[in-house]
């Protein structure tokens, strides 16, 4: 018996023994993307041939699980080569502080900046910290995009045309016009993945910027402005607008996202509110699907309406990296243009390199052409405290379903914005 | 008919409804998955009938093919078996040792291995992570089984104490005066009549090993160490799902777990239902 339990532990041990040496010709990237792992494969294999560096993407899915991956293997310091961080920007400034992403601002402004200047600004914007950030990161670049998103409405070209609309409306009130044609003949207006609060917040974002303008409402999340200001109720009145004009699909308000695009991949309704993932959705769902894509129609407010948008993934370079240039030069490579259009392609996702438009499919340049109309929480100056957002959207939620008035909801995001600076005075006085 | 077979025949009935829907209702979900299996991408959202109009049955070979099942299938099974393997024999040795030996700091270890069930896996990932690379143990086959082994001691030992606990000593007094060692009493003794706890100890820590893929994604990084799990990740993007390979990927590492519990049942509704108590006929049957 002794014998039997000796030999089963020895050869446990035997079996943990050795550890992999690092090769100086080879990268290995840690990355979440299921979709794209058959496409990195093909692009690393390219490399390889072309350079002799050996590319080895290494997936973990799904993108929860990559974080915690990376987290660990952080705080062990076996972080790979290449890596990704899915958290907030503050946590992405938490690495940076503690040395585990390299400062690539020298290499994206070496030749007159050239690297810079092929990459979208919105989504290098996400990877930068600026002067005088709060999180107090020495200003940079610290993080590649490779490629892009952006949020906007998209519409259904059969279905519209069964209501007799031949152009998309362009602003709100060609929507509501374009939404009781469609009406009549029985066809379910608008749906989104309303259940997910951030798709809620993004649409009333939107809206906040063409009625008031960025600057009013940061200073609204600095407390400046209440959210009674006559024109944060009229962005939730958008809700009850497109409540009472019956322009929003059933059950909205509890549908996650995936069911969102089911209804409109299915044809089941005219319009929908969704990311620029949807093209790989959609043609994954139905590829017969003729759909085209629009801004949210603009309110007749003086302010422009911008979308959210900037970099859909982004890797970073491990600062204490035996090959970390070859890391950089790696992912350079990838972010030209060839490999950007390939990627494109291959994924359906927007590229991050500004001159691979000309080569995209239709429906991805649709997308790629708003890019400029972007902006995202992540490059705000200041961002409203998750208390207050979610009370914002729960909100939003009521007036959908009528259970409140834009009036109530704004009286009592007010006074949760209000509780919550109380709090914070009375912890600072403390 | 009098009002006596009446009311029997409307029990029986009524009985028997309540336990075919509860049948139904757990073997829905697994039809579902079966039938989803074998339609296409196009269809799987359209066609809502119970059996679709074709049959993709090239679907499984597509998902085994794709998913890399050969490699992820095996290492399953390995680890499913060392680590089953490792749970039994540790877990019932140690039982085995706080219900029979008696020993300073007793009871704190034991509440100790008990306390570890209330961390949950998450919480432990980043200093098992630390842990597991101090010991070059990340990557490794080993280190991974080991973790897992960690992973289903607790409740095994916590069932297995009971169990012994409430099992007489007479047998042992017995094997004792024929010589029998400490070690000997726990594997000619202990052990054959913990059979129906350690049928439940198997099932449980199958089923837990044969569905992990957390730890799996945490420790290792070599593709060809990874569990069957990591091959239905191919199919399930950021935003889009193949929902039909999906399904026949889920039905190939259904299979296995289904057969285990087909076989083993018996043994596991015995273990359940009897709380593992022994009887005095199990120890005449024993003898």
């Amino acid at each position: 018996m002794k014998r039997f339990f000796s030999l089963i532990l020895c050869l446990l041990v035997l079996a943990g023994c050795g550890q992999v040496k690092k090769d100086p010709n080879s990268i290995v990237v840690w990355h979440w993307m299921t979709d794209r792992q058959k496409a990195f494969d093909k692009l690393a294999l390219k490399y390889q041939e072309q350079t002799g560096i050996k590319v080895q993407f290494e997936l973990y899915a799904p993108s929860d699980v990559y974080s915690q991956k990376v987290v660990a293997a952080a705080q062990a310091r076996v972080l790979p080569d290449i890596f990704g961080i899915l958290d907030k920007k503050s946590i992405m400034a938490s690495f940076v502080q503690a040395g585990f992403v390299a400062d690539l601002t020298e290499e994206f402004q070496k030749d007159n900046s050239v690297w810079e200047n092929s990459i979208f600004p919105k989504a290098l914007a996400v990877n930068r910290f600026e002067e005088g950030n709060i999180q107090k990161v020495k200003p940079g670049i610290y993080g590649v995009p490779i490629d892009v998103t952006n949020v906007q409405m998209l519409y259904n070209k059969k279905l519209l045309q069964k209501a007799g609309i031949n152009n998309p409306p362009k602003t709100f009130n060609e929507f509501l016009e374009a939404a009781q044609a469609l009406k009549r003949v029985g066809v379910p207006v608008l749906v989104s993945g309303w259940g997910e609060h951030w798709l809620v917040d993004c649409f009333a974002s939107n809206y906040a910027f063409n009625i008031m303008g960025e600057e009013k409402i940061m200073a609204t999340y600095r407390g400046e402005v209440p959210y009674t200001d006559p024109d944060w109720v009229k962005v939730l009145q958008i809700f009850a607008v497109l409540r009472d004009k019956g322009a929003l699909a059933e059950g909205i308000v509890a549908k996650p996202n995936k069911y969102a695009e089911q209804d409109f991949a299915l044809e089941r309704v005219a319009f929908a509110f969704n990311g620029s993932w949807c093209v790989n959705v959609y043609h994954d769902m139905n590829p017969k699907l003729e759909y085209g894509v629009m801004l949210p129609p603009a309110t007749d407010a003086q302010f422009p309406l911008k979308i959210w948008g900037g970099a859909g993934s982004s890797f970073m370079v491990n600062n204490t990296s035996q090959v970390k240039d070859k890391a950089v030069a790696f992912l350079k490579w990838i972010t030209a243009k060839e490999q950007q259009v390939f990627l494109s392609e291959e994924t359906k996702n927007l590229p991050a390199n500004r001159e691979a438009l000309s080569s995209l499919p239709a429906i991805l340049s649709e997308f790629a052409g708003a890019m400029d109309n972007t902006t995202h929480p992540k490059v705000w100056p200041i961002n409203e405290t998750p208390l207050v957002s979610e009370a914002f959207d729960k909100g939003i939620q009521s007036i959908i379903i009528g259970e409140k008035t834009p009036q109530d909801v704004a009286q009592e995001v007010q006074q949760v914005k209000e509780y919550g600076f109380k709090k914070a005075k009375r912890v600072t006085t403390q | 008919m009098d009002q006596y077979q009446v009311k029997r025949i409307l029990k029986s009935t009524a009985t028997h409804a309540f336990l075919l829907s509860v049948a139904l209702t757990c073997l829905f979900p697994i039809f579902w998955m079966v039938r989803s299996a074998l339609m296409t991408n196009e269809t799987v959202f359209i066609d809502k009938s119970l059996i679709p109009a074709s049959l993709q049955f090239g679907n499984f070979y597509t998902a085994w093919l794709e998913g890399n099942f050969g490699v992820y299938f095996l290492n399953s099974v390995l680890y499913t078996t060392a680590v089953v393997i490792g749970i039994v024999l540790i877990s019932s040795l140690a039982a085995y040792s706080f219900s029979r030996l008696q020993f300073p700091g007793k009871n704190i270890f034991f509440y100790m291995f008990v306390a570890a069930m209330m961390i949950p896996l998450p919480g432990s990932f980043v200093p098992l992570y630390v842990l597991m690379n101090n010991l070059h143990l990340v990557n490794t086959r080993f280190g991974y089984i080991l973790c897992m082994i960690n992973v289903g001691l607790s409740l095994s030992i916590l069932l297995l104490k009971t169990f012994f606990d409430k099992m007489p000593q007479d047998l042992e007094n017995a094997a004792r005066i024929d010589g029998c060692s400490k070690l000997g009493l726990w594997w000619h003794v202990a052990l054959p009549l913990a059979r129906p706890a350690i049928a439940v100890i198997v099932i449980f820590n199958s089923l837990n090993v044969w569905n992990e893929y957390i730890l799996a994604t945490l420790l290792l990084n070599d593709k060809s160490l990874m569990p069957l799990q990591r091959g239905l990740m191919v199919f399930q993007g950021a935003h889009s799902v193949d929902y039909p390979l999906l399904m026949a990927g889920l039905t190939i590492a259904a299979a296995p777990i289904l057969l285990v519990y087909l076989f083993m049942q018996k043994h596991i509704i015995k273990g359940l239902s009897s709380g593992a108590v022994i009887t005095l006929d199990k120890r005449t049957k024993y003898f």
